[in-house]
């Protein structure tokens, strides 16, 4: 996906925009120090960093906006004077719910045409409209623009607020991780648009920590940390020869997928010489034993039972839309099993009803037939009708540890709550316990004696973790644990998932992800598509040589990036 | 370029000014109200009604008796029947709120929520009315009266709050930890939404005060000649011409109480303002 070649074929023109020297300053805590960049048209300008490196406020700051109270010195200058549009993270934040897409981009165009004869403004405003929104890479304009926001996708909601900043007349285009929280075929795709954006003549600005993003679209990137730029250049420059140690450090700490173009690997030899599992293929046949245990043992796994210890059977499960009758299925696994000491990792596309899944798991979605097994012993569908060991047994991990956090209590009361409640520890045992815990998932304890809202994503994800760990649960449910987090944190967190798995105490994990680089953790994945499981088998298999068509485009999307520029 | 923003200093000094003045505003009716009956003293001879002067501060009333010491007397009932009041309404609109918005049973929410609706329906002095024509209520009848007819929307306001806290993740999680239903409930759904329920008080104690001096001026759950405010304020009507401070300085003490109410939540709810950095982010359109 390199559009450019490092030696600059074209001229670069005259920046669109430009920062120089920027400082911002809150309260005396000083967020983003000595920062210039500069916005080529027809460039992808790329500003790199873990979360809260600054790059938000630097991307903000060509918007002219600034943190309430914030000093700010250095100079931010804009061709021309015209806006500069911003594609937020979340897109539909930012859309009126109420009103449909024509009327959004329509509000806009009329202000426009205003001097022109009442009967032409009509016409007038809606060729601005569809103009912008080829502009913004959203061709079947005309049947999109009679749907309301929820009626998109993600990535097209992004598309009509980049159309909306278009019709402003906006050159600069400030994207603000666009493709944090999307699977690896939407992550294409949204490459795949902004570079079309950036081919139009747009200066793209583009704030990630998503390398694979950034090493497919940057022609420039400046690599960010603690509010300075450490290092920038060249894209190629940055990627083959790093001069900063961070930079180092991020590139290193990019998990890298099973390669299919090495066959060489020695896991990869043993897994094509064995002959192929009837039962890895597609769905399960009925009554056949999906799960053998040599699969576990062949991942150089001693196993001492052969019982799963969680196990579906023909599970459906519906989401219950208005109507008495009509449920949708949102899965059906009519096989699933996971053994002690196993990680399964359930691979899908959002709304594939991955989560949906778990949660039916956790008896945190009740409206669902067949049979979840926990120790060959069927686990009530609700949490409510659960004993307080079954509870302990089976955990979860949610996405947004965020929102999954009482913001008025102290992080570590939080977590310390899950022994006094589902083993019975009095509340200052409970306490030791949990600080330990929480040591070992790498949390010192004056941060956890804080309130959620003064540690950081990756922090509180950690807590999650040690708040579910502390009900020594057989089976941990993790949905999607490490996205929208950094590289630098997912690394330690996935760290974390496996120094868990290599414990002695028999710990199953169940990875929710839509990222194959997290799913390669695993010893075991399913695929999931449209509620359906259409393929399971050992992890390497299924990334190296999957056998569904699904299963391949989806490693198909994530591998090429990792090789159109990779290092070495 | 520099972005100037109020220095917080500024935004502070503000806050204390209303903070103090709803203070001060309701110290005056509710001190009245507390301490009035210990200063009142015995009750003098009878005088002449509606007179002004002759040893009385603020003259006499409809029956002549003084004033100053009806209106030490009468701040009591109105505030202990309207603070009764509030406090019974969110009593049993919490725990019927909560559990509505807490339940995925459609039948349970269905049965604590509906017959409140019903309720909701009548309007709330026509109930009062007949109520007091079968029954005669006492001061108790009347607050109990009174947070009746405000259990509906108060339980209708907990429950849309509580709803959206009850969505998040984290009530999840407390059940995953096999938290109890009470902890739940209150300690952390309730104290998400306490600044709704903060809000919502003191406009609700407004209408409460409202509502009890209403029917204490229709002698719903009072004597006829009881020293009480809105009592007052209705028997000495007559005089008005004659004797003005009998009817304008209980009444000026009811507007103070509620006004004063309302204030001091108001003062009380901004001082409580989280602050949202992140609230600036994701707008569109922005000039350079």
């Amino acid at each position: 996906m390199k559009r450019y070649d490092d030696e600059d074929g074209r001229s670069a023109g005259e920046p669109l925009a430009e920062i120089v020297d920027l400082r911002v300053e809150v309260g005396g805590r000083v967020i983003v120090d000595g920062v210039g960049l500069r916005a080529l048209p027809g460039r992808v300008t790329a500003l790199v960093g873990a979360s809260g490196s600054g790059k938000t406020t630097t991307g903000l700051a060509l918007l002219g906006e600034f943190p309430a109270g914030a000093r700010v010195t250095g100079r931010v200058r804009v061709a021309a004077g015209g806006p500069v549009g911003y594609v937020p993270q979340h897109p539909a934040a930012v859309l009126n719910p109420a009103r449909r897409v024509s009327a959004l981009l329509m509000d806009i165009a009329r202000a426009q045409v205003r001097d022109l004869p009442r009967p032409a403004r009509r016409a007038a405003a809606r060729e601005r409209v569809l103009r912008a929104l080829a502009d913004a890479q959203l061709p079947d304009g005309e049947t999109l623009l009679r749907r309301y926001p929820h009626q998109l996708s993600g990535g097209q909601q992004q598309r009509v607020v980049l159309a909306q900043a278009l019709l402003l007349g906006a050159r600069v285009v400030v994207a603000d991780e666009p493709t944090t929280g999307q699977d690896a075929l939407t992550k294409s795709r949204v490459v795949d648009q902004l570079a079309a954006v950036a081919a139009r003549g747009f200066a793209v600005v583009l704030l990630s920590h998503d390398l694979d993003v950034v090493r497919a679209l940057a022609d420039e990137i400046h690599v960010m940390r603690a509010g300075r730029i450490v290092e920038s250049g060249r894209a190629q420059r940055v990627w083959l020869a790093p001069r900063h140690e961070w930079t180092r450090e991020l590139l290193r700490s990019r998990p890298s997928l099973p390669d299919t173009t090495e066959p060489d690997r020695p896991e990869d030899a043993t897994e094509k010489g064995r002959p192929e599992d009837a039962e890895e293929q597609g769905r399960p046949k009925e009554g056949a034993e999906p799960d053998r245990p040599e699969d576990a043992t062949e991942q150089g796994r001693p196993k001492a039972a052969a019982v799963p210890v969680l196990r579906v059977r023909n599970l459906i499960a519906r989401h219950r839309d208005g109507s008495r009758r009509g449920a949708a299925v949102a899965v059906r696994a009519s096989e699933l099993a996971l053994y002690a000491g196993q990680c399964l990792a359930v691979v899908g596309r959002s709304g594939s009803g991955k989560t949906t899944l778990a949660r039916c798991l956790a008896g945190l979605h009740r409206d669902h037939d067949g049979e979840v097994l926990l120790d060959s012993a069927p686990l009530p569908r609700s949490l409510r009708d659960r004993r307080r060991d079954q509870l302990a047994a089976v955990q979860y991990v949610f996405q947004d540890a965020r929102a999954a956090f009482d913001e008025h209590r102290p992080v570590l009361s939080q977590v310390a709550r899950t022994a006094v409640r589902l083993r019975g520890a009095d509340p200052g045992a409970a306490e030791a316990e949990a600080l330990t815990t929480l040591a070992r998932l790498g949390l010192p304890a004056e941060l956890v004696r804080r309130r959620p809202a003064r540690l950081s994503g990756g922090e509180l994800q950690r807590a999650a973790l040690a708040r579910a760990l502390l009900a020594q649960p057989r089976v941990l449910l993790c949905d999607e644990i490490t996205s929208g987090l950094d590289t630098v944190t997912r690394r330690g967190i996935l760290d974390v998932l496996t120094a868990l798995l290599d414990g002695d105490d028999g710990l199953s994990l169940v990875l929710i992800t839509h990222d194959l680089d997290t799913a390669a953790v695993a010893h075991r994945v399913a695929v999931l598509d449209d509620g359906q499981i259409v393929e399971q088998g050992p992890t390497h298999r299924i990334l190296t040589a999957p056998r569904h068509p699904f299963t391949a485009s989806l490693t198909a999307a994530a591998a090429p990036r990792g090789r159109a520029t990779g290092p070495g | 370029m520099t972005t100037a923003s109020p220095t917080p200093r500024a935004t502070a000094g503000r806050r204390t000014g209303r903070f103090a003045l709803g203070v001060a505003i309701i110290a005056v009716p509710l001190l009245l109200a507390l301490l009035g009956p210990v200063f009142a003293g015995e009750p003098g001879p009878r005088a002449v009604s509606f007179t002004l002067g002759g040893g009385h501060w603020l003259g006499t009333d409809f029956v002549g008796r003084d004033v100053w010491r009806q209106v030490l007397h009468g701040g009591r009932p109105v505030v202990l029947t309207a603070l009764g009041a509030g406090v019974l309404a969110y009593l049993v609109a919490l725990p019927v709120g909560l559990a509505a918005a807490l339940t995925h049973r459609r039948w349970l929410e269905e049965l604590l929520m509906r017959p409140l609706d019903v309720l909701i329906a009548v309007p709330s002095l026509l109930l009062i009315l007949l109520v007091a024509s079968v029954f005669t209520p006492g001061a108790v009848g009347l607050a109990l009266l009174v947070a009746l007819v405000n259990v509906p929307d108060a339980a209708r306001l907990v429950r849309a709050a509580a709803t959206e806290a009850a969505a998040r993740p984290v009530v999840e999680a407390l059940r995953l930890q096999g938290e109890s239903w009470w902890r739940t409930a209150f300690g952390c759904v309730g104290r998400g939404i306490l600044r709704t329920l903060g809000a919502d008080a003191g406009t609700r104690l407004t209408g409460v005060l409202y509502l009890v001096a209403t029917a204490a001026f229709l002698g719903v759950g009072v004597e006829p000649d009881a020293a009480d405010w809105a009592v007052m304020v209705d028997r000495n009507r007559t005089g008005l011409f004659v004797q003005p401070w009998a009817v304008v300085v209980p009444a000026l003490l009811i507007v103070a109480l509620t006004t004063g109410t309302n204030l001091l939540f108001d003062a009380a709810l901004e001082r409580t303002a989280p602050r949202t950095p992140g609230a600036r982010r994701g707008r569109k359109e922005r000039r350079p």
